[in-house]
Formats: C-alpha cells, sequence, structure tokens
C-alpha cells in the first residue's frame, strides 16, 4: 500500500469523486485532481434515459486530439503514423469509388494496409502503389470482377509494376488469393457491350463456352480477359448480334492479334464443329483437349522430323544437281567475253583476297598485320580528313575512291570484297585461329591460388593476343569510338567546363551523394547487457530525447532488476535509472499536469499509456519506444494513474547527483532527467513537504 | 536426373553467372579503345566485353569488378573468367583473379506431360503463385535451396538457383508435384 510521505502511515482515503488523495494520519493531501476512469452516466435529451459520457475514439485513427488546458501547444500536430494511416483511407477511398467497390470491401482493404504498415511494406515503394495492390487483394479475394489492369489505368501505371507489388504483398501477408476465373469478367464485359434484352441469354452462352475452354485447356497461362473477349465474340454472334472484334476489343482490353489466336485454337477444338442449338443442349462432356501450345510444341517437333527427312532426301538430289551446275558453269566460261588488261588484274584480286584468308589463318596473325596495315592506313588518312561521316558507307565510298580506275560495276565488284575482307579478316582469322588452340586446350585443371594469382593453366597467350588491338589498329579505333561518342564527350567538356566556373564563383555545390543506407557495424559486446548499451547508442528510437545526455548519465547497471527485465522486454532499453528518491515522486504527481507547462504536453498527449501500464514495473523507458508503439490518443482516459504515472515517473530511475546539472544544455528536446522531477524544473518553491 | 521415372529427364543448362574482381582499378577507356569486341557504355560506366570461346559476355567496372554471363557449365564460366583476366593483364593492368563465385544457373527442363497449374497452385500454396494476368507461368520458390522453379502449362520448366547442385535438386522436388497435376495426354495427331 502507499506510504505517505510525511509520516508513514499506510492510511491513505482516495476519494474517487472528489478526487483527493489524503493522509489519514497526518492529513497531508497527497494528490489531488486524480484522474479517474470511471464512466459517467447522464440524461440523454431526447427521452431521459441514461447515457455515457464520452467519445468513442478509435485506436489509430487519431484524429482529434483533445486539448487540455492550455490550447497553445496541442502536441506536435498529429503524430506520423495517424497521418499515414488518414492519407491512406482517403486514398483508398477515392481509387474504389473509381472502380465502384462497396464500402466493405474498401473497409477490407483499409485493414490489409495497415497490415503491410505494421510489416514494414511500405517502405521503399510508392504509397499509390501498396494502395492500389491492396485494392486489388480485397477483389481477388471478394471475387469481383476488377482487372489489376482497370487500377492501372486509374493510375496511369505499368501493370507489370503494380503486379510485382501485388504479388510481394499477397506472400508477405500470406494471403491466398484464389486464382482468377474468367468467368467472373463475363458478365461485365456483357454489359459494357449492350445486348439489351437479350443480356442474360448471351452472358449464359458465353459462360458455357468459357467453361468449355476450361474443359479443353485454353485457359492455363492466358489472360483471362482475352479467353472472355472470344468467348462473347461466338456468344454474341450465335445470337445474331453484330459485335466486330474492334468493340470487343475496346472493352476486354485486349489486343486484336490475342483474340484471333484465342479464336482460331477455339476453332481447334471439336466444340466448334457443333452448331448453336447442338452447344446448347449437349452437355459438356467429350474428351478434353492437349493445351494449345502443347500441340503446338508437337506440331513443330512433327515439323522438324519431316525437315529432317527432306534433307536426307535433298542430300541424294543434290549431287546430282552439283554435277549439271559445274557442266553449266565451263560451258558459261568459254562463252563469256574475255576480260582484258587491267580489268584481269582486279579480278585477279578478288580471287586472290578470300585465299589470302584462309592462308592467313594458319600462320600467325602477324603475317597478316603488314597487308591489313596498308589498308587501313588508307583508311586512316582518309579519316584525319572526314570524320564527320562516319558511316558503312562513308568507308565504303573512301574505299572505292582510290581504286576506282575503270568501269564502275567490276570496280565495285573488287572493293567491295576487299572491304570487307580488311573488316572481314580480322575476327574470322582469329576464329580460325582460336579453332586450333582448341585443340591443345584439351585438359584444363583450374586451380586457382587462393592469393588471386591467375592460374594461366590452360590458357593460352597467342589466342589471347588475338584479343587485342595492335597500334595503328587502337588509333583507328579511337577515331571511330571519339566520333561515335561525340555527343556524350561534348557533354562532359561543357559540364567540367561549368563546374570550373562554380567553382571560381564559389557556388559550386557537391553533387549530392545519395547516402546508401548506412550500414551498421556489428556490435561486438562480451555481455548482453553491453551489446544492448552499445545498440542504444547507434540506434535511436525517438526523436524527443536527447540522446546525448541520456549517454552522460553514469551507467549504473544494476545486476537483479536489470537481468530479469532484460530478458522480460525484447526492446532494449536505457541504462537502468533507478529512482533516486521517492520524494520527488509524489512532488511530480502532486502538481496538476496543466502547470508543468510547455516542455511536457508533448509527453502528455503523445505518449502510449497503455505500454507504461505494461512495463510500469520494469520502466524503462516509455519515451524510447515511442517509436514502436501505435499512437493511442486515449492518453488521458485510460491508465491507472496512480501506479504509473504516464510519462511524469516510471518507476525505477536512478541517476547519479553528479550529473544532474548536465540537462540543461538540452533545448527543444527533453531529456528524462526533466521528466523524472528534477529539482532544476520549477517545482523547488513547492519543495515544502 | 530422373526420380522414379522410366525416362531421364534432361536438365540443360542454358546460362551461368559467375562475379570476380581483380583487385585493380581499371581504365576503362583503354580496354575500349583497345581490346577486340567490346562496348563502352560511358553512361553506365561499364564495358562490355564478349569472348568468343566459352561464348560469355563479361560487364567490366573501374572498380575492378567483373560480372561474367552466357556461360553454359560452371567451369565454362571459371575458364571464361581467367581469359578474360588475362586478357586485361596483357593490356597492361595488375590483375589479379580473386573472389570467384558462381551467383547464379539458369536451366531448362521439359516434362513429357502437360501441367494443371491451377491445381498445382492450389496444391502447393503459399509457395507456389500464378499469376495469369502477369506471367504466363507459375513461379515455385524453393527457400531451403533459394531456388526459383518457373512452371509452363506445356510441361517444361526453366529452374534457376545459386549453383548446378541446387538446380538439380530443385528439379528432383518439384517433379513429384508435377507429376500429381499432369494432364494426362491423349488425342492421337
Amino acid at each position: 500500500m502507499r506510504l505517505c510521505k510525511n509520516c508513514g502511515s499506510s492510511d491513505i482515503d482516495v476519494d474517487q469523486s472528489r478526487g483527493d488523495a489524503v493522509c489519514m494520519g497526518c492529513g497531508s493531501v497527497l494528490e489531488d485532481n486524480i484522474i479517474v476512469s470511471e464512466v459517467q452516466f447522464m440524461e440523454s435529451s431526447g427521452g431521459g434515459a441514461s447515457q455515457a459520457v464520452g467519445q468513442f475514439v478509435s485506436r489509430d485513427d487519431g484524429g482529434k486530439n483533445p486539448t487540455f488546458g492550455e490550447g497553445y501547444y496541442t502536441g506536435s500536430g498529429r503524430e506520423s503514423r495517424a497521418q499515414t494511416l488518414a492519407n491512406a483511407k482517403r486514398n483508398i477511398q477515392a481509387l474504389g469509388r473509381g472502380l465502384q467497390m462497396n464500402q466493405h470491401c474498401l473497409d477490407t482493404a483499409y485493414n490489409f494496409y495497415k497490415m503491410a504498415l505494421n510489416k514494414h511494406l511500405t517502405c521503399g515503394r510508392k504509397s499509390s502503389h501498396v494502395l492500389a495492390a491492396c485494392l486489388y487483394l480485397v477483389c481477388r479475394t471478394e471475387g469481383t470482377p476488377h482487372m489489376l489492369l482497370d487500377l492501372s489505368d486509374l493510375l496511369q501505371v505499368n501493370v507489370y509494376i503494380l503486379g510485382r507489388t501485388f504479388l510481394v504483398l499477397a506472400r508477405e501477408l500470406c494471403i491466398n488469393a484464389p486464382a482468377i476465373d474468367p468467368c467472373l469478367y463475363i458478365p461485365r464485359f456483357a454489359q459494357l457491350l449492350e445486348f439489351g434484352d437479350k443480356n442474360r441469354e448471351v452472358t449464359m452462352t458465353a459462360l458455357r463456352l468459357v467453361q468449355r475452354m476450361k474443359r479443353d485447356w485454353m485457359h492455363t497461362g492466358r489472360r483471362p480477359a482475352g479467353l472472355c473477349g472470344a468467348a462473347l465474340l461466338v456468344a454474341a454472334r450465335m445470337h445474331d448480334f453484330r459485335r466486330t472484334s474492334k468493340e470487343i476489343i475496346s472493352v476486354v482490353k485486349v489486343c486484336e492479334a490475342t483474340l484471333r489466336k484465342r479464336l482460331t485454337e477455339f476453332e481447334d477444338t471439336p466444340t466448334s464443329a457443333m452448331t448453336c442449338e447442338e452447344f446448347m443442349k449437349a452437355d459438356l462432356d467429350h474428351d478434353e483437349c492437349d493445351p494449345p501450345s502443347f500441340q503446338n510444341g508437337l506440331r513443330n517437333k512433327k515439323m522438324k522430323q519431316l525437315e529432317v527427312e527432306l534433307e536426307k532426301k535433298m542430300d541424294d538430289v543434290k549431287d546430282e544437281i552439283e554435277d549439271y551446275q559445274d557442266e553449266i558453269d565451263t560451258e558459261l566460261e568459254r562463252c563469256r567475253p574475255k576480260l582484258r588488261g587491267v580489268y584481269a588484274a582486279y579480278t585477279k584480286e578478288d580471287a586472290f583476297h578470300p585465299k589470302n584468308q584462309f592462308k592467313d589463318s594458319d600462320s600467325d596473325d602477324d603475317d597478316m598485320d603488314p597487308e591489313v596495315d596498308e589498308e587501313l592506313l588508307a583508311v586512316a588518312q582518309h579519316f584525319g580528313k572526314e570524320l564527320n561521316e562516319l558511316t558503312m558507307e562513308a568507308l565504303k565510298k573512301l574505299e572505292e575512291s582510290p581504286s576506282a580506275k575503270g568501269e564502275e560495276d567490276d570496280d565495285q565488284e573488287g572493293c567491295r570484297p576487299s572491304l570487307e575482307s580488311i573488316l572481314g579478316p580480322m575476327p574470322t582469322a582469329a576464329s580460325l585461329g582460336l579453332k586450333e588452340n582448341m585443340d591443345c586446350l584439351g585438359e584444363e585443371n583450374d586451380g586457382d591460388a587462393d592469393d588471386g594469382e591467375l592460374d594461366l593453366n590452360g590458357i593460352d597467350d597467342d589466342e589471347i593476343e588475338c584479343y587485342l588491338l595492335d597500334d595503328g589498329e587502337v588509333k583507328i579505333k579511337t577515331a571511330l569510338w571519339m566520333a561515335q561518342n561525340s555527343d556524350y564527350l561534348k557533354e562532359q567538356k561543357e559540364k567540367e567546363a561549368r563546374i570550373a566556373k562554380e567553382k571560381e564563383l564559389g557556388i559550386y555545390k557537391e553533387k549530392k551523394q545519395r547516402k546508401k543506407g548506412t550500414r551498421r557495424a556489428p556490435i561486438r559486446a562480451s555481455t548482453g547487457q553491453e551489446a544492448i548499451e552499445k545498440l542504444l547508442e547507434q540506434k535511436r528510437f525517438s526523436s524527443k530525447i536527447n540522446y546525448d545526455v541520456l549517454k552522460d548519465l553514469n551507467i549504473k547497471p544494476v545486476s537483479s532488476p536489470a537481468e530479469p527485465q532484460d530478458g522480460a522486454t525484447e526492446t532494449p532499453r536505457k541504462p537502468v535509472i533507478r529512482n533516486r528518491r521517492s520524494t520527488h515522486m509524489p512532488l511530480s504527481l502532486a502538481t496538476p499536469l496543466t502547470s508543468l507547462g510547455k516542455r511536457l504536453k508533448p509527453f502528455i498527449t503523445g505518449q502510449p499509456a497503455k505500454r507504461l501500464a505494461l512495463d510500469q514495473i520494469f520502466s524503462g523507458n516509455p519515451l524510447a519506444q515511442s517509436n514502436e508503439v501505435p499512437p493511442s490518443s486515449v492518453v488521458v482516459e485510460s491508465g491507472p494513474v496512480v501506479e504509473s504515472g504516464p510519462v511524469l515517473e516510471s518507476g525505477p530511475v536512478v541517476y547519479d547527483d553528479a550529473d544532474e546539472e548536465e540537462e540543461d544544455e538540452d533545448e527543444p528536446c527533453v531529456s528524462a532527467m526533466d521528466l523524472m522531477g528534477s529539482n532544476d524544473y520549477g517545482n523547488d518553491d513547492e519543495d515544502g513537504f | 536426373m530422373d526420380s522414379s521415372n522410366d525416362e531421364a529427364l534432361d536438365i540443360i543448362i542454358t546460362n551461368v553467372v559467375a562475379t570476380f574482381r581483380t583487385r585493380c582499378h581499371l581504365n576503362l577507356r583503354t580496354i575500349a579503345l583497345e581490346g577486340i569486341n567490346v562496348i563502352y557504355k560511358p553512361e553506365v560506366g561499364k564495358v562490355l566485353m564478349k569472348l568468343r570461346k566459352p561464348k560469355i559476355t563479361a560487364s567490366i567496372w573501374s572498380s575492378g569488378k567483373i560480372i561474367c554471363t552466357g556461360a553454359t557449365s560452371e567451369d565454362d564460366a571459371k575458364l571464361g573468367a581467367r581469359r578474360l583476366a588475362r586478357c586485361l593483364q596483357k593490356l597492361g593492368f595488375r590483375v589479379r583473379f580473386s573472389d570467384f563465385k558462381v551467383v547464379n544457373v539458369l536451366a531448362v527442363c521439359s516434362m513429357p506431360f502437360a501441367v494443371h497449374l491451377v491445381d498445382f497452385t492450389n496444391n502447393n500454396r503459399p509457395i507456389a503463385s500464378y499469376e495469369p494476368e502477369l506471367h504466363p507461368a507459375a513461379t515455385y520458390r524453393i527457400k531451403t535451396l533459394k531456388a526459383t522453379v518457373q512452371v509452363f502449362s506445356t510441361g517444361s520448366i526453366t529452374v534457376t538457383g545459386p549453383n548446378v547442385q541446387a538446380v538439380a535438386t530443385a528439379v528432383e522436388h518439384i517433379y513429384p508435384l508435377l507429376f500429381e497435376v499432369q494432364k494426362p495426354k491423349h488425342r492421337k495427331d
């Protein structure tokens, strides 16, 4: 029981109606204006029946915080969490109205959102995406005919992005959304297609069609909307409605090709052979078909087999044909007029180059280089002149001009291959060279030394050489690259110039480096206690506490209460601060809350009293945990104040006398010191007990 | 690798992704200008180099981190990576071949039967997920192996996992599940 501070008697009279706690021994008033949690009744205006006094306040909606006593400082505005929730609710309502969803669905969506918020799934995602995903989740669980496409239409967001968010949500919240049934969409689309009186019949027909399609395995892996479109088209035609595919597409939101494909697939099924009456009457009982993609696969396989067989036959025929070809060629040659003089040289050159390629491939690259170099140098010269036009055609033209001497036809024939042979031979030679080296790379052991030395086993140096360009080649490539990326390089130069100018003017701002989520170093500590303390040093829970001051408090961990408390509360606690003098306790309690002034108001309105009730024994820091506990606006009205003063004192709190004076520095934040009723807080005068 | 079945299932590895570090700073411009088969992307800040023999494509960053993709086996990937390092060495950088790690292996496999995806998803919630609006395959994630299997209605599956062994195990794991929901094939062609 409580003891009176003055006389030590345990006989204390608590009068709830007056709100007093008075010691019967010495008569001192221990408490005044006790906050009680009784329910009051009064007569209601209408019939005179009794009604309870009070407001219902929702746990999470926060909303209207009661301002008590002074109204000039009404807490720190609404808490962030409450605002987030209020925003979410508003947006869900707006979205839902656009989709014409009923209130029950919207409420469920709001609940999903709250769950997501608690699991921190909203971090890093656009809130609109998360809201849309919650809504879609509701649609799926309730079975409403809303498609993800509708939502993405409303939000103008890519469907797949929404889909990704939706999948993550569904997985994290462990909500199994039932698979979409195309039958769900039929009535909705039928409405939009305006079948008038016959709406119901067309819908029924379409439904039967879809069911048949399902049996025929047309629906696995396909967008349900596409199936619906095909079914509706056929159903409409069956009932003599002329709905063109364009109309269907605009309603169903698939493209024409998809619709056509579904219709073709449907055509393949035996159902399509039935007439309308047969279809309506017959029981859809006949055999199921294989899925269309499976059929396609089989068909492809068969085609391939046929091709193989054909090829074999072709080979036989080919030999014959080749014989004939050779004969014809020789004849033609004899008949063709022979080229004279210069032109002969060109034809020879033509024949020379391909042979050259093969010859060089057998030897090293070096042999080929001199020849290639000449041509490349020629190209490079031209490069020096004309850096602007660097297209293949330009190169070709450059090639052609020096060597054009005679008639164009022959020359072009002679020149073009040579150009290709420039750009050709290097890679081809390399590949052919590689082929040779492949043999010597038969067995390789990959024994890399762990210290990072590159094990050259099995790596042929010559082959690697192929990968590297030569000096001359480097120059050419540099020129090519510069020309190609001239835009980018210009931008870079401009940027540098700009930065230099700004530096001179002294207004250069370093480009903001986005901090990539500071990684915390792993905490090394020998005991749990130390670990927790270190963690607390790094991690900051509340913006309302000046942690530096708390840190300065001499940390004297007390073993016995600390251990069970540490074990019990998972959340880290501040260094155990113990109640140093009970004299101050009644002091704090006795002072009316209103007289505490600004500093403590935030704590009064913002504090989660429920948490306190739990932690009252452990105390620790209600302050430190404000982030993790859902805000409740019921601080003032709930919680037995007597045992756990909501804010002002929280059980065992200890601090050294020496460090008391330090709390003066902390300004906007309130330190625990102050709250614990330290002397400087203006209670000195009342220290008359 | 088959599991209690007559025919053996062919698991074909189509892609192996591996990373390694050269532990030295690389000048991308030099590589771009002096190497064959390189594409320099200055906006992104990397160089793509393609090797022909183990057919791989490597993304090279200036910090010295290199990602190799396109190999068809783990050994191939390692060989390709070493080739690449050797190539860079020849260009004049002091490269060391360290931290080679195969990051991802992608394989395809084909079941001899078609699969009923909706039943498959219903049997295996929540490990399996199927969204026909988004993707035609059902995704099955095996947490223990860190592997993902995508099942198509034709019966072909693609498996991605951290190494070849995991992929093989995943196929074995999923085979019985698919067998349950198979679509019996009939229908003469």
